[in-house]
């Protein structure tokens, strides 16, 4: 995609779009939301893989 | 037409909207996870109307569409797409080639089934998506009020099973926890992963957004899946359009072009995958 591209000038733009520093929904939220989110699809997989095994009957 | 029965429609539509939204973006980039994403949408679209049609009426071939490519298939499509964006390794194209023939055998074995399918077990009164499986009822387990049951050979034994559309111990229903268990770790944990990274180095909150957004909106579809085939089929309908509407949401949300890109993007055009 961008091989040709010297890559400290990508990395340079990229970075210029920061998260707004003290901001709640960044500092807080969003950390509890992926480790909550993360927990969820655990459960979701052990479920599936229970279903697969024949653990779980439905 | 009641309010449960029309929700699958709108988000069919909302997957029609989003999926044109992909393969447009494929035309153009040529990149294989849009082409991934794409026809895993139009397999989750499929699925939906799907479900909005059995909620109305009984088609053994709307059946197949709902149960190939909306129990089964969608979310091992998706969840690769986003693999594909991630890791350009090598030993992904393996995966690539083993996903294709694992939907298609999942086709076949869906085919095989048609002839056998039991739609004297079928009503338009509950979601397609709690009367697709006949279950075997272990000793001295009551029905549920209102279940159909029936005596029929399993394994060489006589057993009381409560009847659903596709036969007990039908071969299809194996392959659909290997298509989810993979779509949920790789678009789930795809977009958790991704939303960590960007968020670690501080930068793309709209990448951070997005990933959580699309997370978000794969949980919401799969909680209320397994939510429906454990008998509580209340919130499926709902957890479809929420779905739609968020990972919609979360796509346009990382995909939108940031001020100090966008003024420079003509001359250097970064990877905005």
């Amino acid at each position: 995609m961008s091989q040709s591209r010297d890559p400290e000038q990508v990395k340079k733009l990229r970075t210029r779009s920061h998260m707004p520093q003290g901001s709640l929904l960044f500092e807080k939220v969003i950390p509890v939301l992926l480790v909550v989110m993360g927990v969820i699809m655990i459960l979701l997989v052990l479920f599936a893989a229970g279903v697969l095994l024949g653990i779980v009957h439905f | 037409m009641s309010l449960n029965q029309l929700l699958p429609f709108v988000s069919t539509a909302v997957m029609l909207v989003f999926t044109i939204y992909v393969l447009q973006r494929y035309s153009v980039r040529r990149a294989p996870h849009f082409l991934f994403w794409g026809i895993g949408l139009a397999m989750f679209g499929a699925g939906s109307f799907a479900e909005a049609y059995l909620a109305l009426a009984w088609n053994k071939w709307v059946f197949f569409v709902w149960y190939l490519f909306g129990a089964a298939l969608n979310a091992g499509w998706i969840g690769h797409g986003t693999l594909l964006l991630l890791s350009r390794k090598k030993w992904v194209h393996v995966i690539t080639a083993v996903l294709v023939l694992g939907s298609l055998f999942a086709a076949y074995l869906m085919l095989q089934a048609m002839p056998n399918l039991d739609e004297g077990a079928f009503t338009t009164g509950k979601p397609v998506s709690e009367q697709y499986g006949t279950k075997a009822l272990e000793s001295g387990q009551t029905p549920p009020a209102g279940a159909k049951t029936e005596t029929v050979t399993y394994r060489g034994e006589q057993v009381t099973a409560v009847r659903g559309i596709l036969p007990l111990g039908s071969p299809v229903r194996l392959t659909t926890p290997f298509f989810n268990i993979y779509g949920l770790l790789t678009l789930v944990g795809g977009a958790i992963w991704s939303a960590y990274l960007f968020w670690r180095k501080r930068v793309l909150p709209n990448r951070v957004l997005g990933n959580v957004l699309i997370a978000a909106g794969a949980l919401s579809i799969g909680s209320a899946s397994t939510l429906t085939r454990l008998g509580y089929g209340g919130l499926l309908y709902v957890g479809e359009l929420l779905a739609a509407i968020l990972m919609f949401a979360g796509f346009l949300t990382a995909a939108r072009p940031q001020p100090a890109e966008e003024s420079v993007a003509p001359a250097i055009p970064v990877a905005t995958d």
